[in-house]
């Protein structure tokens, strides 16, 4: 029984592409067996965490969305890149970054059924324990599918006026989607912020789990941009907290 | 010129002279403490702190170059300042301790006048000195508070010592420590209103963003179909 686990944001620029790496990158590394869906095919970005390149991705989602090929063709099997020794794998279902391709999704979009078709196909294909969606920010057609797919949800918000009712608008309609199981993810917050209270503010105003409070700090942003950042830095505290945040999406 | 009273050491091996010398420095209302010989000078000098040494040359146990050479030779004693005491035939050897660091001289027998002179005069150079070097290390301390500012460590009490000068060194250590407590109480005041986490939304306006998405067909489609959506995955 494969579990899906979409990680949302209302706005762009929280961190979700690389809370989603980094999660099912530790769910693999305890033995399971992972698949990451960029499904922001209008800003794609999640391939280069996992060392893929624009001319490294040869299939992408848009290829299978366009009737080009099965989506098990667009998958790639990512665990050699990001470490041999990982217990489980991670196959990564790029978005293609090529502008023009790009351009066309933003002009004629596609068909939402058919990327649920390709989720279930993959998921037995690929035999996957969890899929992982790393979604388009906003609300739109195949984000709404995404959230009413999943049985877990995390919406990655930053600390700031602009999320917070952004972040209230998709809370809501994911209960109205019924979400089996729902939580917040705090990201970049800034440390003058006393971490306990964000998160009970958090979790008082949106009435929802927080799973982590993860600090802003320019090191990490850094860091967490050449690559996997819970693989690089194992003992690191945020580290821990991606780990926290896993273990909430897949309890 | 007169100064104030000063904490002596008398130093010689005749106890008539080392008496004569007392009486006239006590009238003059100095403290006196007296050594005879240098073992004993060396010891007192350690033990407690003196404005001035009268020295005399000759002496047994440790001589007065021997004792002069060890003063002069430690960082602490050498602030003290030295005079050497001698007979007036001794004149070669005055020259010689004072080319190792003696303040001045005197010469036996004391002339009680220039006694006073070179006392005091050796007296208001050494408190002049021990000025400087207090304004030194005082100086010392106010660029020590610039760096602690720096590194945000700062202690404000760690000027006051020098905040109670009333020169110019003090003036610029008391607003120093005032501009730091008020830069540093703004700050407090800022991360404590920064820390209070605001979430303000307009749920009038929200709500009406979640209508728009929810009130379409597709989304009640979606929501109709969620359960089946999700067990479709179970199977």
């Amino acid at each position: 029984m494969a579990k899906i686990i979409s990680i949302h944001s209302f706005r762009g620029g929280t961190g979700k592409s690389n809370m989603a790496a980094n999660v099912a990158t530790l769910l693999a590394a305890g033995g399971r067996r992972i698949g990451v869906v960029d499904t922001d095919i209008q800003s794609p970005g999640i391939h280069v965490l996992f060392g893929m390149t624009r001319e490294t991705v040869t299939r992408s989602l848009n290829d299978y969305l366009w009737g080009r090929c099965e989506i098990g063709k667009a998958a790639y099997d990512v665990t050699s890149r990001l470490d041999e020794g990982l217990a489980g794998r991670v196959f990564l279902i790029p978005s293609s970054s090529n502008p023009s391709d790009i351009a066309r999704v933003m002009h004629d979009g596609y068909d939402v059924g058919l990327l649920n078709q390709g989720i279930r196909d993959l998921m037995r294909e690929l035999e996957l324990d969890e899929l992982i969606i790393d979604t388009h920010p906003g609300l739109n057609e195949e984000t709404l599918l995404s959230i009413a797919v999943c049985e877990a949800l995390a919406i990655v918000m930053r600390p700031d006026q602009q999320d917070y009712e952004g972040t209230s608008v998709a809370v809501s309609v994911a209960r109205k989607l019924s979400v089996p199981r729902m939580v917040l993810v705090v990201n970049n917050t800034p440390p003058v912020f006393d971490f306990a209270e964000v998160k009970e503010r958090v979790e008082k105003t949106y009435e929802c789990e927080v799973a982590a409070v993860l600090p802003h700090s320019e090191e990490l942003m850094v860091l967490a941009s050449q690559g996997i950042f819970a693989l690089r830095y194992p003992d690191h505290p945020v580290t821990a907290l991606y780990r926290q945040v896993a273990a909430c999406l897949t309890a | 010129m007169t100064t104030a009273a000063a904490s002596i050491l008398v130093v010689d091996d005749d106890p008539i002279n080392c008496m004569l010398l007392t009486r006239d420095l006590e009238r003059q209302g100095h403290r006196v403490a007296t050594a005879e010989d240098g073992v004993r000078a060396l010891e007192a000098l350690r033990a407690e702190p003196f404005d001035l040494v009268l020295l005399d040359v000759l002496m047994p146990e440790l001589d007065g170059y021997e004792t002069l050479a060890q003063i002069e030779g430690d960082e602490t004693l050498r602030r003290v300042p030295v005079i050497m005491v001698s007979s007036l035939e001794d004149i070669e050897s005055v020259v010689r301790c004072i080319e190792m660091g003696a303040a001045d001289y005197l010469a036996k027998p004391f002339d009680p006048v220039l006694l006073r002179a070179r006392i005091n005069g050796c007296l208001t150079k050494k408190r002049l000195h021990d000025l400087e070097l207090e304004y030194i290390e005082q100086v010392g301390y106010v660029v020590e508070a610039a760096r602690a500012v720096e590194n945000a460590s700062f202690a404000p009490e760690s000027l006051d010592p020098v905040a109670e000068r009333d020169d110019a060194l003090g003036q610029l250590a008391r607003v120093f420590g005032r501009m730091a407590r008020e830069v540093n109480a703004r700050e407090q005041a800022l991360k404590r209103e920064v820390q209070e986490l605001r979430i303000e939304i307009d749920e009038e306006r929200a709500a009406a963003q979640v209508a728009e998405i929810t009130d379409t067909d597709y989304f009640q489609d979606l929501q109709r179909r969620a359960d089946e959506l999700r067990s479709h995955s179970e199977r």
